[in-house]
């Protein structure tokens, strides 16, 4: 079980101001402020913490179902540049981080629970309407599920359950679980 | 203030942020924020300090979490409103 996160560094210089009074407070335990106010680069600090605690909701929300808007409650440690801990009440999870020029990457997973993933992808998602992008998403999809199963045929339906939480639907009405994330100019998926 | 002068606020509110400019030209009380306006779940977090600046009130952790749609919204800021 993975749940994954992207931030496109540019977008996000362009649409969020992190320093805005009470921005950080809401989102960030003490301690994460801590983290970014030592950062050499706050900014990825910023996004780095932002998409570990998405990529960990993801998986909460997989598991135990419900949506709701408690970023402060996931909290982060970082353990080393790319890997870090998230906990919300009694679930850990662990993330792994790609910081890279453009975006900021996380992938979580229950903590303990590693190589669940059969593939994760980022890749360059051009500008084009919302419907276009969803199709350009989905179309790198069903490329990466047919290069891991060997299928070339099939074409599996992107289904969500009533939480929003996607599921690649096979035509052996296999779910097989995936999570997708976009933003700016970025987008990427994990297969589960 | 009325539900029409509520919602017409939160529209102002939340207008920068918007990404679907369809689900804002058809926004009601069941639009939710994330999936029918697609503002960036971050930016959540500036249409909650906005709607704290416009209306003079805190919303707290519990009530954060709630913030996913514009009936949580309008729920929310009338029971602060209703505290003050």
């Amino acid at each position: 079980m993975t749940g994954n996160d992207i931030v496109d560094i540019n977008v996000a210089a362009a649409e969020s101001n992190w320093k805005r009074k009470g921005f950080l407070q809401k989102i960030f335990t003490p301690q994460e402020q801590q983290y970014i106010s030592n950062a050499a680069l706050p900014d990825d600090m910023v996004w780095k913490l932002w998409t570990m605690k998405e990529s960990a909701y993801k998986v909460y929300t997989r598991q135990h179902g419900g949506r709701f808007f408690a970023p402060l409650k996931f909290s982060c440690t970082v353990m080393t540049e790319k890997t870090g801990i998230v906990e919300y009440g009694h679930d850990h999870y662990q993330t792994d981080t790609i910081s890279a020029k453009k975006y900021i990457y996380s992938i979580a997973s229950l903590k303990g629970f590693t190589n669940t993933k059969l593939l994760s992808y980022c890749f360059y998602l051009p500008q084009m309407e919302y419907t276009k992008q969803q199709q350009f998403i989905y179309e790198k999809i069903v490329a990466g599920y047919n290069a891991i199963t060997g299928v070339k045929k099939e074409d599996p339906a992107i289904v969500k359950d009533k939480n929003g939480i996607p599921f690649l639907h096979c035509s052996n009405n296999v779910r097989v679980p995936i999570s997708i994330t976009h933003h700016g100019n970025f987008a990427a998926f994990t297969i589960n | 203030m009325t539900k029409e002068e509520l919602i017409d606020k939160l529209k102002g509110i939340v207008k920068p942020y918007v990404k679907n400019e369809e689900g804002f030209n058809n926004l009601n009380e069941n639009t939710d924020f994330l999936n029918d306006l697609k503002i960036n779940s971050a930016n959540l977090v500036d249409v909650i300090l906005d709607i704290e600046t416009e209306f003079d009130i805190i919303i707290d952790n519990v009530s954060m979490e709630k913030m996913l749609t514009v009936k949580a919204a309008m729920e929310i800021i009338n029971t602060k409103l209703a505290e003050k």
